[in-house]
């Protein structure tokens, strides 16, 4: 027999309790909690509010009002809206539609799907557009593309920045053909906007779909994502009953988009605005260079003890910093971008802007990693095509925005295998070596270690190529040498001597600049050594180019390059 | 006075809570998760509610599921115990919006004391004595200097970001002061990447006394006495006793004193617990004020004769202090013991299992507070908590012979318990003597 039969309870209460005031009894009242629809836990409305709206039990990120995530993000009492009174049209005459928009306005007090406006986010204005997708799942109708589009106008008079946040089921199927040519107003607007060498930032929130995605959510000049959001073209739902096949978990969600390449990265919801006023300060631009470094840091001696094969061994080692560490020291304010919007995000190539003596710069280096997972991860520094082809993306960012590029060269070589040649590694090498001979901003290539061969060269078409004492640049490796020429690889060694491979070389054959000392082991605890000198020689390249003229760049460039060889 | 309490907590307190509410006349709801379906809160309470399963964050930390069963239980209170959501303000806040009464402070105090930079500058304010130290992190050891003059030596230096011991240094002299604060914080900026250091006065051999405070809704506030509390393992406490053996009159007064005007400075209201360092030379300094019944309550209850449990209710009902400070006498000695089900020769490891038996004392002044009963599985979730064995004699000397007596003839079969490990720091003459402070079981441990 159970316990709980044997207890003798003696409860006493039997009277009728005492009638409350229902206002008083016990309940809960309305919107205290919220359910999330990802780990159904029931959440406290206040704390949700204070999270961002994002579940504090499993971090699932739920969809936003447009007014709450203007309050989040746009400073307070700046934000001053723009064409909430466009009416509406019924261009197909769909039976019920202008009742069940009137219907929406009255219950979401939106005009529409999106809201549009100007403000500043941590003190730097821009124009923001902010999707909501309680109104017909954020449909683009025309009074939708009407916005976005005179927003893109009054910014590219104005020489403004748009930040637009997506959210939306795509095209609206009530307006038919006049919502689609919707995609094509858009992206006409943006396209002047770009014109103009203006800033253009997506952000893609859950979800971003169809026509959307096909079209302004897309051509951002810089792709941001909330972590988890569904975002593609065609609906899962679609594709799966299209092609019959269940789809992989985590498909078409923004890590997918992230790893795919099409996103430059994923930012967390409490870091977003932080994070777009950050961007917004590196692409004004306006600030006064000013180095604090020593102008002219007394160069060490060179060495000239070493062998050729002595430096090879060097630049390969395993505690020889790589390209992260000299950014982490000379722009501790970079910001990673990801991706070739192709096909994937090759991180054997590290990009992204940051600034330099107060100066926006854009920073991209072949990236072998400090360990062996990280050299898996980024294959050891040989990049893929689609490596080179995020490279030459940020490239002809930098070029819209007129910032001075900075290369860091470290790579065995160009990756030599199937999928890379299967996407074309060579076009893409040579497409880099093409694009970079005439791109009108300045560049600079410092080669920090291994330069190999065609893999190297196409981050370094550079109006200035700086070398380190212990760095080699060759048309292949040593024991490749040897063998093709001696069917020997293990006479590499003497093959790196013969080859013309170190910096030294490199000077007197007119290939590198200046050569920077080294000190003795160069490693991550004495590599300030090397970057203050670097720092040096970065304010010289980008203090002496303030006021590039591009074309006079190119013509240089162009004479650098046609002087080798006969 | 409330009609039917939800008790959010389970184990012995569940229990205590429960006995109080029926002596009260008050219905009682218990929620269980579960593999806590047999758990004697859950057959004691006339209505028991499970609330989910084995996982405290799915059941008795689960804020939205204990307000549910308290509204369809058409309970009008929740009880919550300690530990558990007993010092959520969060959970305290939900209450107050959903019309049920939280028998502990508002969500307002909780929230207060659990901000602790923010409590120690109310008590500094109130002119409670707090460590001597910094409120500010610094990074160069010319600041932390000028700091570690204004705290006192010895001073404890620790990372900003600390804990687990990394980036912790005493210095006890300005001379190796230097050598302290660059060594911790070296290890600071290697663990957690940040050098910011605080600087403080380094209380050594503290003993650990906390007041027992009550408080109405008007205002009225009352201290019942200390506790000393020395006897910890790594912050655990085994052995609590009232009064502290080596306090005189005259500090003692001092330090209750001071426990009411902490209480006061926060406008609190219901029980709490304020909780000291106090340094052999007598200086002492405020710790922190727990918002919540404390497990080792019984002892107090002992020497006061007033029953705190029912003291909460009644104040969270709305009643006012049926006492004043005049009206409270101290009288004898009181002990507690706290039985682990935990393997003491194995790094004290929990040791859940099922409870083949138990058999616990009685007797003249002893008094049990426990969940466990014989075939009990004790499941492997929570506390290892099994049972609380207060006594209670008319001095120190006699009252520790009675908790050894009483000890002794505790069997609890099925699973390893630390009995024994009690029993021998009973034993234990250093103990005996009163010699007692926070470091004792660390400079008793290789007996």
């Amino acid at each position: 027999m159970e316990l709980r039969y044997l207890f003798k309870k003696t409860q006493t209460d039997n009277v009728e309790p005492e009638s409350k005031a229902a206002s008083e009894a016990p309940q809960t009242p309305q919107g205290l909690f919220q359910k999330c629809d990802s780990c159904g836990e029931t959440i406290f409305a206040e704390e949700l509010r204070q999270e961002l709206f994002v579940c504090p039990t499993c971090g699932n990120y739920f969809r936003m009002f447009a007014s709450t995530r203007i309050g989040n993000i746009i400073d307070r009492g700046t934000f001053e809206e723009w064409d909430n009174d466009i009416p509406e049209k019924n261009p197909l005459q769909t039976p019920g539609y202008e009742a069940k928009i009137r219907r929406l306005q009255d219950k979401t007090e939106l005009d529409e799907a999106i809201v549009t406006g100007r403000g500043l986010i941590n003190g730097h204005p821009s124009c923001i557009g902010v999707m909501d997708c309680r109104f017909m799942m954020a449909s683009m109708g025309s009074v939708v593309g009407e916005k976005i589009t005179r927003m893109f106008e009054r910014a590219t008079e104005e020489g403004l920045p748009v930040i637009i946040f997506t959210a939306s089921g795509g095209a609206r199927m009530q307006e038919g053909i006049v919502s689609l040519m919707q995609m094509a107003k858009t992206s006409a607007a943006i396209k002047r906007h770009s014109d103009k060498g203006l800033l253009y930032i997506t952000v893609l929130t859950d979800p971003t779909t169809g026509g959307v995605t096909a079209s302004f959510a897309m051509l951002g000049d810089i792709i941001l994502a909330e972590p988890g959001a569904l975002i593609g073209f065609a609906g899962p739902r679609v594709i799966e009953q299209t092609i019959g096949q269940k789809l992989p978990e985590g498909f078409q969600r923004s890590e997918f988009l992230l790893e795919h390449g099409f996103v430059d990265a994923i930012v967390a919801r409490k870091e977003m605005k932080d994070y777009l006023g950050n961007i917004l300060k590196l692409h004004e631009n306006s600030g006064e260079f000013v180095f604090d470094g020593a102008d002219t840091k007394e160069q060490k001696k060179l060495k000239n003890t070493l062998t050729a094969w002595d430096k090879v061994m060097i630049s390969r080692g395993k505690d020889r910093p790589v390209a992260e560490d000299y950014i982490v020291k000379l722009f501790p304010d970079f910001v990673e971008f990801h991706g070739d919007r192709y096909v994937k995000d090759d991180q054997a190539i590290m990009g992204g802007i940051a600034t330099f003596a107060g100066r926006s710069v854009t920073v991209i280096a072949e990236s072998k990693g400090h360990d062996t997972k990280q050299n898996v991860e980024r294959n050891f520094g040989m990049p893929s095509p689609d490596g080179y082809r995020k490279a030459l993306r940020l490239m002809k960012q930098a070029e819209k925005f007129g910032r001075p590029v900075i290369c860091f060269i470290d790579t065995p070589g160009a990756y030599c295998g199937l999928e890379a040649e299967e996407r074309g590694q060579g076009e893409a090498i040579a497409k880099n070596l093409y694009e970079l001979s005439s791109l009108k901003v300045p560049v600079l290539s410092v080669i920090i270690s291994e330069a190999g061969s065609g893999g190297a060269l196409a981050l370094g078409v550079s109006d200035k190529v700086l070398m380190l004492e212990n760095a080699i640049y060759a048309i292949l490796s040593p024991e490749g040498y040897a063998s093709i020429l001696w069917k020997d690889s293990k006479r590499a060694p003497e093959a790196a001597s013969e080859m013309k491979l170190t910096a030294e070389d490199m000077l007197s054959l007119g290939i590198v600049e200046k050569v920077i000392a080294e000190p003795d082991d160069l490693s991550a605890a004495n590599l300030s050594e090397v970057t203050e000198v670097l720092a040096s020689e970065l304010a010289l390249f980008i203090g002496g180019n303030l006021d590039f003229d591009g074309d006079e760049l190119c013509e240089e460039r162009y004479k650098r390059y046609r002087k080798y060889g006969v | 006075m409330f009609k039917k309490v939800l008790i959010a907590n389970r184990g012995e307190i569940a229990v205590r809570i429960i006995r109080a509410c029926r002596e009260m006349g008050i219905e009682t709801v218990a929620v269980c998760s579960e593999p806590d379906r047999n758990a004697l809160h859950s057959m004691l309470a006339d209505h028991t509610i499970c609330i989910g399963p084995a996982q405290s964050s799915e059941s008795y930390l689960n804020i939205g599921r204990i307000i549910s069963a308290t509204i369809t239980s058409g309970a009008d209170a929740i009880h919550p115990g300690f530990g558990f959501l007993s010092e959520d303000p969060k959970f305290a806040k939900i209450c107050e919006r959903c019309n049920i009464a939280f028998i502990g402070p508002t969500s307002d105090m909780i929230a207060a004391s659990g901000n602790k930079a923010q409590a120690k500058k109310t008590m500094m304010d109130a002119g409670v004595p707090t460590i001597p130290g910094s409120a500010v992190a610094v990074n160069t050891v010319a600041e932390g200097l000028e700091l570690a003059d204004i705290a006192t030596y010895p001073v404890m230096i620790k990372a900003s970001l600390g804990g687990g011991g990394k980036g912790m240094r005493v210095a006890r002299n300005r001379e190796v002061f230097e050598q302290a604060f660059l060594t911790a914080q070296s290890e600071a900026k290697n663990a957690f990447g940040d050098d910011m250091m605080y600087i403080e006065h380094y209380v050594e051999h503290p003993k650990h006394i906390e007041v027992q405070i009550l408080a109405d809704k008007y205002g009225n506030v009352v201290h019942l006495g200390e506790r000393d509390c020395s006897i910890q393992r790594n912050h655990q406490k085994l052995i609590e006793e009232t009064p502290c053996a080596s306090l005189s009159d005259e500090l003692r007064e001092k330090i209750c004193d001071a426990a009411v005007r902490a209480a006061k400075a926060v406008n609190y209201e219901n029980a709490g617990t304020v909780e000291f360092l106090l340094e052999p030379s007598g200086k002492f300094y405020f710790m922190e004020m727990n918002t919540r019944i404390q497990v080792e309550h019984p002892i107090t209850e002992w020497v006061t004769g007033i029953d705190l449990i029912k003291e909460q209710i009644r104040i969270a009902a709305g009643e006012p202090l049926s006492f004043t400070q005049d009206d409270i006498r101290i009288t004898g000695h009181s002990i507690e013991v706290r039985i682990n089900a935990e393997d003491p020769e194995h790094k004290f490891r929990p040791c859940p299992g099922k409870i083949e038996m138990a058999y616990l004392p009685g007797g003249k002044g002893v008094r049990v507070d426990s969940a466990v009963y014989s075939g009990l599985e004790i499941p492997p979730y929570y506390d290892s908590m099994l049972a609380k064995l207060s006594v209670w004699a008319k001095d120190r000397e006699e009252c520790i012979k009675k908790a050894r007596t009483a000890l002794g003839e505790v069997i609890i079969t099925g699973v390893t318990t630390n009995v024994d490990y009690q029993y021998g720091i009973l034993s234990n003459p250093d103990f005996i003597e009163g010699k007692t402070d926070i470091d004792f079981i660390e400079k008793h441990s290789h007996k």
